[in-house]
């Protein structure tokens, strides 16, 4: 067996597992959001249980439309309120940042423990080990209630980075890279183990990143080793950092991936820093460097959206916030943003966006036409100030660059 | 007629095709302004990000969504399923899908089945589908396609209408 169905062999009290094999894993943790959340606990209404299968392992965050954009935004979040008061669960309210991001603060899990999320991002907790799976709203209903989920064991595959990434080369390049050369529907059904060396000098914010994105190659699960030897897969594909440039996905595919270099040039109305991908401290810290002295180009709205409260207060103590107002940007209140098109900055059929989110399909950020290129935060944050696409290193020097 | 005889029928669906492409994802099927619609109105907005906004309006009941690959790819949101079967959608065969929407749409009591029909049928033709043995029938010219069979898990979450009925089943509550 390799990591990922030894972690799945013990969750279903089973000595070995092989992929096809369908099994009942017993479940750690279950979140969901102010989007998901409310139909989820009302089809565990209809269950008809008179409890969650324990308190502290139902998670609510209100993260999506916070504060409300709408009078039904503002009832969804109602809905997980009066929830959580009556059957006792965890809520995260008033806007203490982005599920995933909230969930890794504040749920110190071990490796190989299952989360199993409303939200198709929650793959991102595969960066410290955990096995997280994305569901809809009633198969988390029925964990709610039972504390278990029926799964297929997946098909594995493990993707090796060696090396180091180059200078402007952020984790977003290296995720956007992989998704563009094994497609939207790449890993659909299967499981992706990263390892490798060039993995063992990664942060955590950085495996968070390239975790996070693995839904969108439609990975079942993205899990990052702390071992030389994961174990039987399917397949291994290696790919040398060092040769991942700077990397954007273009309109209207997070698989449609060229080099930063292709897209030069391609005027820009607004820029997007944050989400559950790229609104970390040390992504805040790369456009803060970049903006520092500089200001945001007057055709530009650049929205910046801490992911977490935690990050949010970090922004403030190191003087990160002050900097990037001082360039122009609107530092907003921790969430989601306008990541997902409900709110915060829509775009007409006419603009054109730099994001460092995670999706640009037609009518993700609002009008079907608009069009949106997903980047690091270091291409986005230089790109606000040029009003345009650029490569990293064209407004503000690279780390190690001439 | 038997009991045996009726639930063969049960599984029996025909309905109107509307044609789709590949990576239709859940932006497109249900747009994010639209997730915090009450479930009685998500039906309004099925498919308004799509090529084809119209299907909302013009959808009648047994309707099915015939696509290519990676259909529902993209967001957990479990509106995009729900408004397609809301609006009257019966059955949706696409080349490939994406693992969360595919088990959504069970999830809720909306088969699915993975063929690739593309290449056989036109807009607005009439098909029927036995979804238990995975045959899908193209009433124009004839045609008899053999989708992936459905797991016997996956049928018996059709067969109580849902994971929840199945939930229920389950814990003896009763469907």
């Amino acid at each position: 067996m390799n990591e990922i169905e030894r972690h799945l062999a013990r969750a279903a009290g089973k000595t070995t597992v092989e992929a096809g094999e369908e099994i009942t894993a017993a479940v750690d943790l279950v979140i969901a959001h102010d989007v998901t959340g409310p139909m989820a606990v009302e089809q565990f209404q209809r269950i008809g249980v008179d409890h969650v299968f324990e308190q502290q392992k139902v998670v609510f965050v209100l993260d999506h439309i916070i504060p409300a954009a709408t009078v039904e935004a503002r009832a969804l979040h109602n809905s997980l309120r009066k929830f959580s008061r009556r059957f006792n669960t965890v809520l995260y309210d008033q806007g203490q940042g982005v599920i995933h991001q909230v969930v890794a603060e504040k749920h110190n899990l071990p490796r190989g423990a299952i989360i199993v999320g409303a939200d198709s991002h929650t793959c991102t907790a595969g960066a410290r080990g955990l096995i997280a799976i994305g569901v809809g709203a009633t198969e988390l209903a029925a964990a709610m209630a039972t504390g278990v989920i029926d799964l297929e064991v997946p098909e594995t595959y493990e993707i090796r980075l060696e090396g180091k990434m180059s200078p402007g080369v952020y984790a977003k390049d290296v995720i956007l890279h992989l998704i563009g050369k094994f497609g939207t529907g790449g890993f659909t059904d299967q499981a992706v183990i990263f390892a490798g060396s060039g993995t063992a000098g990664m942060s955590l914010h950085e495996k968070m990143t390239i975790a996070n994105m693995g839904i969108e190659m439609g990975a079942m699960i993205t899990y990052f080793s702390d071992l030389d030897m994961v174990g039987p897969v399917r397949e291994t594909f290696t790919f040398d950092l060092a040769a991942i440039p700077p990397s954007v996905a273009c309109p209207y595919s997070p698989g449609n991936v060229v080099p930063a270099r292709e897209a030069v040039g391609t005027a820009i109305t607004q820029v997007v820093i944050g989400s559950c991908t790229n609104g970390r401290l040390s992504d805040m810290e790369v456009a803060a460097e970049v903006l520092h002295g500089k200001k945001v180009h007057p055709g530009v709205t650049l929205i910046i959206v801490p992911a977490s409260q935690e990050i949010a207060q970090a922004m403030e103590d190191r003087g990160l916030t002050k900097v990037l107002r001082g360039s122009g940007a609107m530092v907003t209140g921790p969430g989601c943003g306008p990541c997902f098109g409900a709110h915060m900055g829509l775009l007409t059929a006419d603009d054109v966006a730099v994001s460092t989110t995670n999706r640009n399909f037609p009518g993700r950020m609002g009008a079907r036409e608009a069009r949106v290129y997903l980047s690091s935060p270091r291409t986005a944050a230089e790109s606000a100030v040029a009003g345009e696409i650029v490569a990293p290193g064209t407004v503000a020097p690279l780390d190690g660059g001439c | 007629m038997g009991v045996a005889e009726e639930m063969d029928d049960w599984w029996k669906l025909s309905g109107r095709v509307w044609l789709f492409g590949n990576n239709v994802d859940t932006d497109q099927i249900l747009p994010g302004y639209a997730m915090s619609a009450p479930r009685e109105k998500l039906r309004e907005y099925a498919l308004a990000g799509s090529e084809q906004p119209d299907f909302a309006k013009t959808a009648k009941l047994g309707d099915v969504i015939v696509a290519g690959e990676n259909f529902g790819c993209g967001s957990s949101r479990e509106q995009a399923p729900a408004a397609l079967h809301e609006a009257g959608a019966g059955l949706v065969v696409a080349r490939s899908f994406a693992r969360i929407f595919r088990r959504n749409c069970i999830n809720i009591g909306l088969p699915v089945l993975a063929a690739d029909l593309l290449p056989y049928v036109q807009q607005g033709e009439e098909i029927s589908a036995d979804i238990k043995e995975g045959t899908i029938c193209i009433a124009g010219s004839g045609s008899l396609i053999q989708a992936k069979k459905l797991s016997a898990s996956v049928l018996e979450t059709l067969e109580c209408g849902g994971l929840i009925n199945k939930v229920r089943r389950q814990l003896g509550l009763g469907i």
